[in-house]
């Protein structure tokens, strides 16, 4: 009789160093861990749906939060949001340097979709935080 | 909301499970439980002044 070995399935793991690595590069921009490990649909569905929700929350005029934006109360109420938005990375980043959807003028909070864009640009941070954790988990080969 | 549930199922749907099939229909099935939630509290919340 011959015995036949089947190789296990999936990339091998990444050191340690390179695995937070690769965490960081998929936190700092949504889809690129999954693009490192050659993951390319992931990357595609997962950092696309993070970059969609993103700039649908911005198109539809959503509001994102620092500790700056304190409306009068404490500005430890916008730490859990802020969180929230800081998910998203380098394009949160990006509109805190440039002062884009962090405004709290009285024409946008109008506007229809406001709640909703809020609503979009925390859950981009969200879901861009689950996709580190896919990308970390498979870099350290935690998951085929 | 039919696009927020969509984009939350798909990223749900390739975290979890093993094999695509398994994922497409955990995704499936976010996506529905998003959308089935949502419309009954619309319409319950509708009827509370």
């Amino acid at each position: 009789m011959v015995k036949v070995e089947r190789a296990v399935s999936g990339p091998a793991a990444q050191p340690a160093g390179v695995a937070w690595l690769i965490a960081i590069g998929a936190w700092f921009v949504p889809g690129v861990g999954h693009l490192w490990l050659k993951r390319w649909g992931r990357a595609l569905l997962m950092g696309g749906a993070v970059w969609a929700s993103f700039l649908v929350g911005l198109a539809m005029g959503g509001h994102m939060f620092s500790l700056s934006t304190g409306q009068g109360s404490s500005p430890l109420l916008q730490i859990p949001p802020m969180i929230a938005n800081m998910g998203s990375g380098l394009p949160y980043l990006f509109c805190l340097l440039f002062g884009i959807g962090f405004s709290d003028n009285p024409e946008q909070a109008a506007r229809a979709t406001y709640e909703y864009g809020n609503t979009f640009l925390l859950i981009a941070g969200l879901l861009n935080y689950l996709t580190v954790l896919d990308a970390f988990d498979i870099a350290v080969g935690r998951k085929p | 909301m039919m696009l927020f549930a969509a984009l939350a199922a798909i990223v749900f749907g390739a975290v979890a499970k093993d094999t695509t099939s398994e994922r497409w229909l955990y995704g499936l099935k976010v996506f529905a439980e998003f959308m089935i939630i949502g419309l009954v509290l619309g319409w319950l919340l509708y009827f509370i002044p």
